[in-house]
């Protein structure tokens, strides 16, 4: 299913569309693997859609994606297989959803993480964003529904936002495939170690809880020098996620 | 086929009639027969042990009187228990006053901290109604063995508080302070803070939950006399009654300790109003809580009406930029300060 | 790294996770907050100046207001239902003339012709084939016309307006107002409707939500319904209201359901899902305008074929059964015969017989094909001429005829007012069965799911019937 892509984007130096293939279902050998997170709403399911090809339905809903959906594309000649995972608001509770996405993210250990977030609500959207990036380092925020957002008389100044959150940040319309070309450019510039994020840590935490989380993060770097997301876990120990203590005793993290 | 109709008829309420009767919740003869064939010597043991030690620690002397009126066990079985109980040294005879001995109350502790464990896990991690939680760890005190109380300790994070704010003993017996007065006491114009409700007896606690006084709610004491007691809390006023009051503990806060003088609820507010949120009251437990403070009602977070259900029951607030509707219960329990 | 360690450090949280205390999660999450709000003041202005009118906020003080709000749901909701039932009419009367009628023939008629052995021939075609051509025609037309009007609603956000406007009335019997929306599913197929109950993110509600949505009276049904009410209420009253009563009749029994539901809702929050956590909240997110033929194309292949092949996999041996019972002989009976007969003193108890009870029994993969099994056994068990052989289901183009056979079957009025109970008071399809396993992952709740409301049918058709006979 190959579709035009229509952007000023096309035609510029760094985005080659001829470069682009949307292998819809086959995600057979492929290079990199890619997860798609993000709130509900936030129209991830038609960022999905956009990038490889598919018309998976998920209606106008939170946690519609309950079953992960899995799709690909190709570009020069590289294949990325795409994980859309189900729409949460956070990562710290312990529904269903959350959990799927959770686990992906953390054993999964998918080369590049897209969150998919609202430009309009991009405040509440942070939440999740936060969360991931005490995960993992390898993402990029896409700025979806920035029509909306224009609608609404919102502007965003994108170059402050990727330096604060340390990430690169693309704005994009899904539904009219602006923004497209370049997502995929900067999907693959993250995959390929061309672009190395500096994320963002949760600064604001009370300082009774900091300093715990300090302490048994320090002692888990001991014990796994290679663990990427240290602090991360010992917020998860904090709050006496069972799951995390069983993926420890079972060196699943590292 | 002849058959008469009535007979049919007959048979079948007969027959639901005696299901019923065998399988309604809490009396029906299938729960009360497997209640009995489980209340063993043990049970009845550690009955008696808690009835000391809860009269130990309110001041009350035990005899062997008051516990055949206390407990719902055969007189005989009781003396028998106790004279068993007195061999084993876990109590001693002091005149016909009981009292427990130093092996008795760590028994006792045990038993105590299964109980408020079991309901700090039945607020957090079920559904259970606030009303049953009582009953249900009145049975599970005597079922867990010790291994299985430290893993459902580990796994509620050690909790020292119960829901209803009794201390919860450590696993080496160790019991934190409680100090308060009861509402009853608290003089009129003295803020306070509730810490403690009273689950027992179980028709002045029903009175308390349709009250929806919720605990950790700061209160200041408005009137108090013999015939009631009139205070405000969280923007409402409640009137209660010297002997339901008096189930109800308080911590007197001093000037500085005085968090928020317009603290009120959620579900005291208007259309066209905007208010910040101060916080979740302690009362909204678990999933719910976690729910809620991921989805943005957090300290400090714009809050107003979007839109108000045909049966005004839910409400969609308008929280970061999100319309998310709650019901009202949820409402009450999220503490605002209107603008 | 070893097991000293990580006990080590595992001790080390609980007694750190013991120091902070309860609040954890409330600082965490207050924390991270305060972080997005910083930056988000950084990059985010908005221009206030422009006014800007907003559609969606208009649009919702009208879909929510007292006056508007409820009248404009069920509008909806009618039109949709009326679209579906009658609509799918035409589609279905084709299929089945293509499907039963003219394929059916020939491909008895090409069997016969490369001398296929009559038991195989009948295996095959008289009982595979033909319960999977009885599915598609009834099954499709209407699932392909309720789930993608359906879908659009979903899709334009209209969908969890309903649910805020209803979640009272649900509320008061322990269930979540998106039940409202997952129940409007089960009109079109359980199976899907109990897909939908994934909206639910309360596990009590959606358990409720899941067990109950068998009491939505669902596509394959509405069929058995109309065509018994036509038959036996219409003829009660003058012929000029036969149509308004048996309409009514059928609409009676379908918020009958919708009663069972809140009822059956109530009593499974007081007493087996009393302990499942419970929580609420329900996002109501900004007007989309749904792309029309993208949602229509999706909703049919995820939604619709996704339903049909699973009913095609369950059908298709249920033909086999329906055709062997009636065609495998214990000494001078079929086992379809006996079977009946030794279910027709339970039957009558319930004010049916046995050929309805069996029909239910060999028909629980699929609905569509309880008229034409009941057909084929009451003309096989009574011996009365008609039909199309032994252990081929059939149909017949006029209702009368139809009725003709059930009341020389020895139908009477009760029996249909008891079948109509029974069709909607009776386990869920094993297609739906199948469903509730693949959801809930649980035993335990597949089986009262399914065992529950055959159970309420039982008790339910023995009061009419004994009621029934009292006068």
């Amino acid at each position: 299913m190959e579709n035009k892509v229509s952007s000023a984007c096309d035609t510029c130096s760094h985005f080659n569309a001829k470069g682009l293939k949307k292998l819809g279902v086959n995600t057979k050998n492929f290079d990199f693997v890619v997860a798609l997170a993000g709130n509900p709403n936030t129209g991830k399911s038609t960022v999905f859609n956009a990038l490889t090809g598919l018309r998976q339905h998920t209606g106008n809903w939170p946690g519609k994606t309950v079953v992960r959906a899995e799709g690909a594309f190709e570009y020069n000649a590289q294949k990325f297989k795409l994980i859309d995972l189900p729409g949460t608001y956070s990562l710290l509770s312990t529904s269903q959803d959350e959990e799927v996405a959770r686990n992906f993210i953390l054993f999964g250990k998918p080369d590049v993480t897209v969150i998919v977030v609202d430009a309009s609500r991009l405040e509440r959207n942070l939440n999740l964003v936060l969360q991931i990036l005490e995960i993992t380092d390898k993402v990029v925020l896409c700025l979806n529904l920035m029509d909306e957002a224009k609608r609404s008389n919102i502007k965003i100044d994108v170059r402050t936002l990727a330096r604060d959150l340390g990430i690169p940040v693309v704005p994009t319309s899904a539904r009219f495939s602006e923004g497209i070309p370049d997502l995929i450019q900067t999907i693959n510039e993250v995959a390929t170690g061309k672009i190395i994020c500096k994320p963002h840590q949760i600064k604001n935490v009370p300082e009774n809880i900091e300093n715990a989380v300090k302490k048994l993060s320090t002692e888990i770097i001991k014990q796994f020098p290679s663990i990427p997301n240290s602090r991360w876990i010992a917020f998860r120990l904090l709050e006496g996620d069972t799951q995390i203590i069983e993926a420890l005793k079972t060196g699943e993290l590292v | 086929m002849n058959y008469n109709p009535v007979f049919a008829l007959l048979i079948f309420f007969a027959v639901s009639f005696l299901g019923y009767l065998l399988f309604r919740p809490r009396n029906g003869w299938f729960w009360l027969i497997k209640n009995n064939l489980k209340s063993n010597e043990k049970t009845v043991i550690e009955d008696i042990l808690k009835q000391l030690y809860h009269g130990e620690n309110s001041g009350n002397e035990v005899n062997i009187n008051s516990l055949t009126s206390a407990l719902k066990f055969n007189n005989s079985i009781i003396v028998d228990v106790i004279k068993k109980m007195s061999i084993n040294e876990l109590i001693q005879f002091e005149g016909d006053v009981l009292k427990l001995t130093n092996s008795g109350r760590d028994y006792a502790l045990r038993i105590v901290r299964v109980h408020r464990l079991w309901e700090k896990y039945l607020a957090e991690k079920t559904g259970y109604a606030k009303a049953e939680w009582h009953d249900m760890a009145e049975l599970k005190e005597h079922e867990l063995s010790p291994e299985e109380t430290n893993v459902l300790a580990t796994q509620l994070g050690n909790p020292i508080y119960d829901p209803h704010g009794d201390p919860i003993p450590t696993k080496s017996g160790k019991v934190a302070d409680v100090n308060g007065e009861f509402l009853s006491s608290l003089a009129v114009n003295a803020v306070g803070k509730i810490i403690h409700i009273e689950d027992e007896p179980d028709v002045i606690y029903k009175q308390i939950i349709a009250e929806n006084i919720h605990i950790g709610s700061q209160i200041r004491m408005v009137e108090n006399n013999n015939q009631r007691i009139v205070f405000y809390a969280e923007g409402e006023e409640f009137i209660l009654a010297p002997i339901v009051a008096a189930n109800i503990t308080v911590a007197v806060l001093e000037k500085d300790e005085i968090v928020e003088e317009n603290m009120v609820r959620l579900s005291s507010l208007k259309e066209n109003e905007t208010a910040r949120i101060l916080g979740i009251s302690k009362e909204s437990r678990g999933d719910n809580r976690r729910r809620l403070l991921d989805l943005g009602f957090v300290k400090g977070t714009k809050i107003s009406i979007d839109l108000i259900s045909p049966m005004k029951n839910p409400i969609a607030y308008l929280v970061k930029g999100t319309s998310i509707a709650l019901r009202k219960d949820q409402a009450s329990k999220i503490l605002i300060k209107k603008d | 790294m070893n097991k000293n360690s990580i006990d080590n450090i595992i001790a080390l949280s609980s007694d750190l996770r013991w120091k902070i205390g309860d609040d954890f999660h409330d600082g965490l999450a207050e924390g991270i907050y305060a972080d997005a709000s910083e930056i988000a003041n950084g990059s985010v202005s908005i221009d206030n100046e422009k006014k800007r009118f907003r559609l969606d906020s208009k649009i919702d003080k009208i879909v929510t207001s007292k006056t508007w709000g409820f009248p404009i749901m069920f509008m909806i909701l009618g039109v949709i239902l009326w679209l579906t039932i009658i609509g799918a009419n035409y589609p279905s009367a084709m299929l089945a003339n293509l499907l039963l009628d003219n394929m059916h023939p020939a491909l008895k008629g090409f069997a016969s012709s490369i001398g296929m052995p009559w038991w195989l021939d009948g295996f095959l075609i008289d009982g595979v084939y033909l319960a999977v051509a009885w599915v598609i025609a009834v099954m499709l037309p209407p699932m392909a016309i309720f789930f993608p009007m359906f879908t659009l609603l979903e899709d334009f956000g209209y969908l969890p307006r309903v649910a805020f406007n209803l979640d009272y009335m649900f509320k008061k019997s322990g269930a979540h107002g998106k039940q409202a929306l997952t129940m409007s599913m089960g009109f079109g197929c359980n199976a899907a409707g109990v897909v939908a109950t994934r909206i639910i993110d309360s596990p009590r509600e959606r358990l409720i939500a899941i067990i109950t949505n068998n009491f939505s009276l669902c596509n394959g049904r509405w069929p058995t319904q109309i065509l018994i009410a036509t038959i036996f209420i219409g003829a009660v009253v003058p012929a000029s209201f036969s149509a308004i009563a048996s309409l009514s009749a059928v609409i009676g029994i379908a918020i009958l359901g919708i009663f069972f539901m809140f009822f059956t809702s109530w009593a499974l929050t007081k007493t087996v899902l009393k302990g499942e956590v419970s929580t609420f909240n329900l996002e109501l997110p900004p007007y989309r305008p749904p792309r029309f033929w993208k949602t229509v194309y999706t909703s049919l292949i995820d939604r619709t074929i996704i339903v049909l092949w699973r009913a095609i996999l369950f059908a298709a041996p249920a033909g086999a059964v329906i055709w062997l019972i009636s065609n495998i002989y214990i000494g001078n009976e079929s086992i379809a015969t006996l079977t009946i007969n030794s279910l027709d003193g339970f039957g009558f108890l319930l004010g049916m017989n046995g050929v309805i009870l069996l029909a239910y029994i060999v028909a629980i993969p699929a609905n569509e094909i309880v008229i034409p099994t009941i057909l084929m056994l009451t003309v096989m068990a009574s011996g009365i001429p008609g039909g199309e052989g032994v252990g081929v289901m059939f149909e017949l183009d006029s209702a009368n005829a139809t009725g003709d056979i059930l009341k020389a079957g020895g139908w009477t009025l009760l029996t249909a007012v008891n079948l109509m109970l029974f069709s909607l008071l009776h386990n869920p399809c094993s297609t739906t069965i199948y469903t509730i396993y693949k959801e809930t992952n649980s035993v335990k709740w597949t089986t009262v799911a399914s065992i529950l409301p055959v159970i309420m049918g039982f008790v339910i058709t023995f009061l009419v019937a004994q009621v029934w006979r009292l006068f």
